[in-house]
């Protein structure tokens, strides 16, 4: 699981940022006092126009970076006090595909598995396991940089599951990526959902919420403005799509 | 430890899976010896050609019949010219390499045991031509001193009553580390540097400009062994460049012919395991403190572009004190040993010549492996700030 508990995350501006935005302090909140709770089987979506506050708090989640105040636990550990335990159960998967370029599917994966502290007969198993799925075997001793889009994201995919997390944090998984790409990572999301993992997944693309998503939260100027199950989302938004029941939300606050 | 050493190898591989790191590591390795070579090699075709030069000159004055007489070897060509100003303009357009002029008086100056000047009118972009005519003339004036003193029945010795000689006890290993101890430093420290340049931009602002620190600050690795062990292939890499360069260095003077054999002699007595084993643990901290250093400076850049901004101009800081131990005078003492890269060019200097006191030494050592673990410290502080690495 997941719990977000009043997590604000501040940026101090420069000079040159204040001019920019036309702030009139030196700070901007770029997530505000947000709470939520992601439940072990179901994937919560996060939703929110660009520059919402969607990856700051996503990056919170994965320890990359601190919360300025409040706390976020991920499997009753704290990301700031017990980060490693955190780090080992999360596996965080980004959409822009990002690899080492000079490196193989395979050395990758194993790279990844090796930082995460994983026996090496465990990781040689899990590898096997994982290229099987992703159908990998065929280009895993090709550099990344002679790889498709598709294929690279399948790697990515590998890399993030490697060492089989309980959470699993989606930013953006799909975007940029062709339709048969985007369906390996909805898979992806519904096996993690079957094998009882914690979701949690930012995405703009409503169909794709519609599919996957059991509870949903939007963000807005870094506060959250909905929190709540897709049910309910759907049941408020009678004579509307979902996108327009998205702006609406959106646009009222 | 394991950790470092998995970031380690992984960023060995990719390193020498770069082309471009692959190509800067072999032109280094070959550059110094091909320009030595080059070097050693124009000099003396030079040196040969200006040698074996007939130079083509020309008499002026009452008395040039005489003088003629002097330049009568291979090495001179005598062309008739019948003034001045003629043969001035001849050798301003490279027809003539020299005018000689003698004075209307210089029979009489030289009979009367006075002084005769003889002006030698040539261009000093070619030096050999004025040494060549005045060492003719030096044999002239010999003859015509020696004649002199035979007239007035004095003994030569007399013009000589004190005779200096210089007794030099300055060994040839000294002399060899003062001609190349300054030079050797210089261009293995640059090379250390720029070894070590390109990888760190590569490894720190390479990941956050491709996106991959994201997953790599995710995983379950601490960000001190990350860093540890990027730093520990950024001066691996920068290592490899200085001494594949210093091995170039005393191949390319082995192989070349042009090199005086007591050099080469000089550089079997040096090249000694106890030479090789004090100049690598000086490079080790050197290259350490070289990839810290440039961590921490390039850690905030958010692209290759910045991050070249930023290390470019820290390479002249490396550059000032090492071409200040090329200058006369500065020597290692309490006072320079504290002096990063200039106590490590001076000390190179004495380890060749065989004159380095084992205090300094140590002395040095110390320094470069404290300021090799402050910019690692320093670099750490700066990697581990969220706003630097993201």
């Amino acid at each position: 699981m997941i719990h977000i508990q009043n997590v604000t995350k501040q940026y101090t501006l420069t000079k040159k940022q204040q001019k920019e935005l036309q702030a009139n302090t030196n700070s901007i909140n770029a997530v505000n006092e947000v709470s939520i709770y992601c439940k072990p089987g179901r994937v919560f979506s996060l939703l929110g126009p660009n520059g919402a506050g969607k990856t700051t708090l996503l990056r919170m989640v994965a320890t990359i970076l601190k919360p300025t105040s409040g706390s976020i636990l991920v499997n009753d550990k704290n990301t700031v006090k017990q980060a490693q335990g955190v780090q080992k159960s999360i596996g965080f998967l980004t959409g822009s595909t990002n690899l080492y370029d000079r490196l193989t599917p395979a050395e990758t994966v194993s790279y990844f598995g090796q930082l995460h502290g994983m026996p090496k007969e465990q990781l040689k198993k899990r590898t096997h396991l994982l290229f099987d799925q992703l159908d990998i075997h065929k280009f895993s001793s090709k550099r990344i940089s002679q790889l498709s889009t598709g294929m690279k994201q399948r790697v990515s995919i590998a890399r993030s599951m490697i060492h089989d997390p309980d959470v699993v944090i989606f930013d953006e998984p799909t975007s940029g990526l062709d339709i048969v790409s985007a369906n390996s990572i909805i898979t992806l999301i519904k096996e993690c959902k079957e094998a009882g993992k914690t979701i949690i997944f930012s995405s703009h693309i409503m169909s794709e919420v519609d599919l996957l998503c059991d509870d949903l939260a939007i963000i807005n100027h870094g506060r959250i403005i909905y929190n709540d199950t897709m049910d309910s989302f759907r049941t408020q938004s009678t004579g509307q799509s979902l996108t327009e029941a998205f702006i609406t939300t959106v646009n009222a606050n | 430890m394991k950790t470092v050493f998995t970031v380690l190898k992984k960023e060995l591989t990719c390193q020498l899976r770069d082309k471009r790191t692959l190509k800067s590591m072999l032109i280094s390795a070959l550059a110094i010896p091909l320009l030595l070579f080059a070097v050693f090699k124009i000099e003396s075709s030079f040196i040969n050609k200006e040698n074996n030069k007939q130079l083509n000159i020309t008499f002026i004055g009452a008395h040039a019949e005489i003088l003629k007489n002097e330049f009568t070897t291979k090495a001179f060509k005598i062309k008739k010219n019948h003034n001045l100003v003629s043969a001035l303009d001849a050798l301003h357009k490279d027809s003539l390499d020299a005018v000689i002029e003698t004075n209307a008086d210089y029979l009489k100056n030289i009979d009367s045991l006075k002084t005769s000047t003889i002006n030698v009118y040539h261009k000093s972009e070619s030096p050999i031509v004025f040494q060549k005519i005045s060492q003719q003339i030096e044999t002239l004036k010999a003859t015509l001193l020696s004649k002199r003193l035979t007239q007035l029945n004095i003994d030569q010795k007399v013009l000589h009553p004190i005779a200096i000689k210089g007794i030099d006890l300055t060994s040839d290993q000294e002399k060899f580390g003062q001609l190349i101890g300054g030079f050797l430093p210089y261009i293995f420290i640059i090379i250390c540097f720029l070894g070590c340049l390109y990888p760190s931009i590569d490894l720190i602002t390479g990941e956050k400009e491709k996106g991959t620190v994201e997953t790599l600050l995710s995983s379950p690795a601490s960000r001190f062994h990350i860093l540890l062990g990027k730093i520990l292939c950024i001066s691996l890499m920068g290592l490899t460049l200085a001494t594949l360069s210093v091995t170039g260095i005393f191949i390319g003077i082995k192989f070349i012919n042009e090199i005086p054999v007591e050099i080469t002699e000089m550089l079997h007595q040096i090249l000694s395991l106890k030479f090789l084993a004090m100049l690598f643990a000086m490079l080790v901290p050197l290259s350490l403190f070289f990839a810290g250093l440039l961590t921490a400076l390039i850690v905030k850049a958010k692209t290759f572009k910045e991050a070249q901004s930023i290390a470019t101009p820290v390479n002249m800081l490396v550059i000032f004190p090492a071409m200040m131990a090329l200058l006369p005078g500065v020597e290692l003492n309490w006072n320079t040993v504290f002096i990063p890269i200039l106590n490590l060019a001076l000390a190179t200097k004495e380890i060749i010549a065989g004159t380095i006191q084992i205090s300094h030494y140590f002395a040095i050592l110390l320094s470069l492996i404290i300021l090799a673990l402050a910019t690692l410290y320093y670099s750490y502080k700066q990697y581990n700030k969220e706003s630097m690495v993201l």
